[in-house]
C-alpha cells in the first residue's frame, strides 16, 4: 500500500494538515451535515474504507503517535490490508500536541473518510465529539482517557477502546485500601487527567476504609525539579504514594523520587502509565518495584498476546506499548463492526458497534463495551528487571472495571 | 524556628543547587544581551546541545573521564557556536534587536529540531559521575550529592567570572567596548573581535549549564525553552549585563522555585511568574540594573 505513506508525508509537510485536508476535501466534496448519501468520503459498500488515523506526529506525544501506528499498521499488515473484507486506505493526520492543533486537523480530515481512529489528547476529542454527531461518522478514540468523552459530553457516534482515567486509579484505590497499607499521599499534574485520577483514587480508597495523607498538584508541563513537593510527602508521614504521571514527567518524578531516597521508605504506585513504554528506559533502576495498575502488559499469558508481541516485535525491533495494543484493537473491533454492519455510514456502524459482544481475541483479554467505554480486565503490574530490560511483570488481576 | 529550619532545610538547599544551575545558564545570557546588545534567544538550544552531549558520553556509563570529555566538547561546541552567532548577527547590528532576537530563535528552532531527528523524542536520564552519584543525609532527609557539589560549581564559575570580567585585561576590554565603542576602534582594536570573544564566552557557560544540569534535570525535547524561559527571568531580576545581579537573581529565583513552593504548594504554578511581576513592579530596571550611562 503506496497510499498511506505518500499521504502521511504530504501531511507531515510545512503545509501540514490544513492545505491536504483541503485539498481532499474539495475533491471529496464532503459537507457540514450530510444527508445519507453524502456521508463517506469512499462511498457504496464494497469501495476502499477510508479511515482518518489521527496520531500526534510533532510535539511531546510524539513516541505515543509512532506506537499506536504500528500497532494499527501490524494489523492491517496482518489481515491483507482488508477491514470488513474491504481494502483500507489510511488517511494519516497530526494532532500535534493540544486541541489547537488536533482539532482542525481532524476538522479538515473528516469530510475525506468514512471513519476516525486515533487521538491522545482528551481535550482535543473533547473538542471535535460534537462534530462527529454532526456529521453523523465513527469516531474510535484509540487512547484519550477523559471520562467524559463516554460520559458527560458522550453521543452515540463516539466510541472508546482505550480506557478512561478513572479505570486504573479507581483499581489501584481499591486494591490499596484491601492491603491496609496505611495512608497514602496522592500526587498528580495540575490538568484534568489529574485530577480525574485523584479523584477515582480517592473515592476508592476512602470507600475501602484507607486515609488520604495529602494531595498535591504540580504544575503542569513546567515543572523541572520534584524536590519541594518530595519534602511535602516525606513531611505527610505517608507510608505510601500514588501518582499519575506519563511522558517525561514520568522520567523526572520517578528518578528524582529515587534520588530524594524516598524509594526506599515510601513505595510508589501509579496508573500504569508512569512505567509504560519508552518512559521505562529514562528511568532505569529507579522503576524497579514500582507497582501500577493498567489493562494490559506485554506479559500477560494469553495466546492472542504472545502473537501480537512476537509479531510486534518482529515488525518494529521493540516491545508493544499499551498505545500500539488499543490501535491493534481499534482495527480489531472496526472489522467486527464493517463486517456485521456491511456498510461504513455512521449509524449503521453505530448499531453493530453495540452489538458486538465481547472482543474476545484481544491482546489485553477479552473485553466489551460499556457506556461505549471498554468494561475490561486491570492488571496489577510491577517494574522488574530481566536480564537488563525493564518490563511490567503481571502481579495479579484485580477485576473487571467498566464505567465507573 | 529551629524546627521550621530542619523541616525546610533541603528545600533552602535545593534552592541554592538550582539557584547555582540557572546562574551558569543565565549570566551568560546577561552578559551578552547586556554588553554586546545581542538578545540571544539561541541560549537555550544551547542548553540542549550540552545536554545531549553530556546524553551521547555519558549513556555507556557514567565514568569521570566521560563525564569530562563531554565538559571538554561543551567547551568547544560553545566557542565555535558563539563566533558563529557573533559573526550572523553582524550584519543585523545596526538594525532593531528585534531582528537580532528573531534571527537566533530561528536558529534554537533549527538547532532544536536536528536534535529530535539525531536523539529521538524521548526523554533520557544522565548520570552523575561516579562519587557523587550517591546522596547524603541532611536533617535527617536524604540528599543527591550532586546537587551539593553544583552549588560549589557555580559559586567558583561566579567568582572567575567576576575576575575576568574585572579584573584581567581582556575583561577591561569588553567594559571599554560597551562603554564607547568608538573610542575603543580608534584604539586599534577591532569591536568585531571583541563581540565574537563574549558570545563565545556566554555560548560556552550555555553549553557548560547543559552538561553540568544532565544530572539534574535529564534531557528531552522542549527543555531548551524551558530553561531559556527561567534564563530570561533571572536576567529581568538580576538587571542586564551585571554578574552580581545574575547571581543574585538565580538564587532568588532558585528559592522561590524550591522554598516557595515547598512552603506554599497551591500556589506552585504562579510564585515564579509572581516574584517577576513583583520586581517588574517595584524595580522595573531589575535588581541590580545596568550603570551604563547613554552613550
Amino acid at each position: 500500500m503506496a497510499l498511506p505513506d505518500l499521504s502521511r508525508r504530504q501531511l507531515l509537510g510545512a503545509v501540514g494538515v490544513g492545505a491536504g485536508g483541503l485539498a481532499l476535501s474539495a475533491c471529496g466534496g464532503g459537507s457540514l451535515g450530510g444527508d445519507d448519501d453524502d456521508n463517506g468520503g469512499g462511498g457504496g459498500s464494497d469501495g476502499p474504507i477510508r479511515v482518518g488515523l489521527v496520531i500526534p506526529q510533532a510535539g511531546v506525544y510524539t513516541p505515543l503517535g509512532v506506537d499506536m501506528e504500528a500497532g494499527w499498521q501490524l494489523w492491517l499488515d496482518q489481515h491483507d490490508g482488508q477491514i470488513g473484507g474491504r481494502d483500507v486506505e489510511t488517511v494519516t493526520a497530526d494532532e500535534g500536541e493540544g486541541p489547537d492543533t488536533g482539532v482542525p486537523a481532524i476538522q479538515q480530515l473528516i469530510s475525506d473518510v468514512d471513519v476516525v481512529v486515533g487521538i491522545v489528547n482528551s481535550a482535543t476529542a473533547l473538542g471535535v465529539a460534537e462534530l462527529f454527531a454532526e456529521e453523523q461518522k465513527v469516531l474510535l478514540i484509540g487512547n484519550a482517557g477523559a471520562v467524559a468523552l463516554t460520559g458527560d459530553a458522550s453521543n452515540e457516534y463516539v466510541w472508546r477502546v482505550s480506557f478512561n482515567n478513572a479505570q486504573n486509579s479507581y483499581a489501584m484505590g481499591e486494591y490499596l485500601a484491601g492491603q491496609d497499607i496505611g495512608s497514602v499521599f496522592i500526587i498528580c499534574p495540575d490538568y484534568a487527567a489529574g485530577q480525574e485520577n485523584i479523584t477515582a483514587f480517592t473515592e476508592a480508597f476512602e470507600a475501602g476504609g484507607g486515609t488520604i495523607a495529602g494531595t498535591a498538584l504540580t504544575p503542569f508541563g513546567t515543572t523541572q525539579d520534584f524536590q519541594p513537593f518530595l519534602s511535602q510527602i516525606q513531611g505527610s508521614g505517608a507510608a505510601a504514594t500514588f501518582c499519575f504521571y506519563s511522558g517525561g514527567e514520568a522520567v523526572t518524578f520517578v528518578n528524582q523520587y529515587d534520588d530524594f531516597g524516598l524509594k526506599a521508605s515510601i513505595p510508589l504506585y501509579g496508573s500504569g502509565f508512569l512505567t509504560e513504554g519508552s518512559v521505562l528506559e529514562g528511568q532505569g533502576p529507579s522503576a524497579v518495584g514500582i507497582r501500577t495498575t493498567m489493562q494490559y502488559s506485554t506479559e500477560l499469558d494469553n495466546e492472542a498476546n504472545a502473537e501480537f508481541v512476537q509479531a510486534y516485535e518482529e515488525a518494529n525491533g521493540s516491545l508493544p506499548t499499551v498505545f500500539a495494543m488499543s490501535m491493534f484493537d481499534a482495527a480489531n473491533v472496526l472489522d467486527r463492526a464493517v463486517t456485521e454492519a456491511g456498510d461504513v455510514s455512521g449509524d449503521a456502524l453505530v448499531e453493530a458497534l453495540g452489538g458486538l459482544g465481547a472482543i474476545d481475541d484481544s491482546p489485553r483479554g477479552s473485553w466489551e463495551f460499556e457506556d461505549q467505554n471498554p468494561k475490561q480486565t486491570i492488571y496489577l503490574r510491577e517494574v522488574v528487571d530481566e536480564g537488563g530490560t525493564l518490563i511490567n511483570s503481571v502481579v495479579e488481576e484485580l477485576g473487571e472495571y467498566g464505567t465507573i | 524556628m529551629a524546627d521550621w529550619f530542619d523541616a525546610n532545610l533541603v528545600s533552602i538547599l535545593n534552592g541554592f543547587a538550582i539557584g547555582s544551575l540557572l546562574f551558569i545558564l543565565a549570566v551568560g545570557l546577561s552578559i551578552v544581551f547586556g554588553m554586546m546588545d545581542v538578545l540571544n534567544l539561541a541560549h537555550g538550544a544551547l542548553y540542549l546541545v550540552g545536554a545531549y552531549l553530556a546524553y551521547s558520553l555519558l549513556d555507556g556509563g557514567a565514568t569521570w573521564g566521560a563525564f569530562l570529555g563531554a565538559l571538554g566538547l561543551a567547551v568547544a561546541f560553545g566557542l565555535v557556536a558563539g563566533g558563529t552567532l557573533s559573526v550572523m548577527t553582524e550584519p543585523l547590528a545596526k538594525r532593531p534587536i528585534l531582528d537580532q532576537a528573531l534571527l537566533t530563535l530561528g536558529i534554537s528552532l533549527i538547532v532544536a529540531e536536528v536534535l529530535s531527528i539525531i536523539y529521538g523524542n524521548d526523554v533520557y536520564r544522565i548520570g552523575a559521575p561516579p562519587g557523587l552519584d550517591g546522596s547524603v543525609s541532611v536533617a535527617g532527609n536524604t540528599y543527591p550529592l550532586y546537587r551539593l557539589v553544583l552549588i560549589g560549581i557555580g559559586l567558583v564559575l561566579a567568582v572567575v567570572v567576576w575576575l575576568v570580567m574585572e579584573r584581567t585585561s581582556i575583561g577591561a576590554l569588553v567594559r571599554a567596548a560597551v562603554a564607547d565603542r568608538e573610542m575603543v576602534s580608534a584604539m586599534g582594536i577591532d569591536n568585531r573581535k571583541v563581540k565574537i570573544g563574549v558570545l563565545a564566552f556566554g555560548s560556552v557557560l550555555a553549553t557548560v549549564a547543559g552538561v553540568l544540569g544532565g544530572p539534574v534535570y535529564g534531557v528531552r525535547p522542549g527543555l531548551d525553552e524551558t530553561v531559556l524561559l527561567l534564563a530570561l527571568i533571572v536576567v529581568v531580576i538580576g538587571g542586564l549585563g551585571s554578574i552580581k545581579g545574575a547571581l543574585i537573581g538565580a538564587m532568588v529565583i532558585g528559592q522561590v522555585d524550591s522554598l516557595g513552593r515547598a512552603l506554599l504548594p497551591e500556589l506552585a504554578s504562579f510564585i515564579l511568574f509572581g516574584a517577576l511581576a513583583l520586581v517588574l513592579v517595584l524595580r522595573p530596571q531589575g535588581l541590580f540594573g545596568p550603570k551604563k550611562v547613554a552613550a
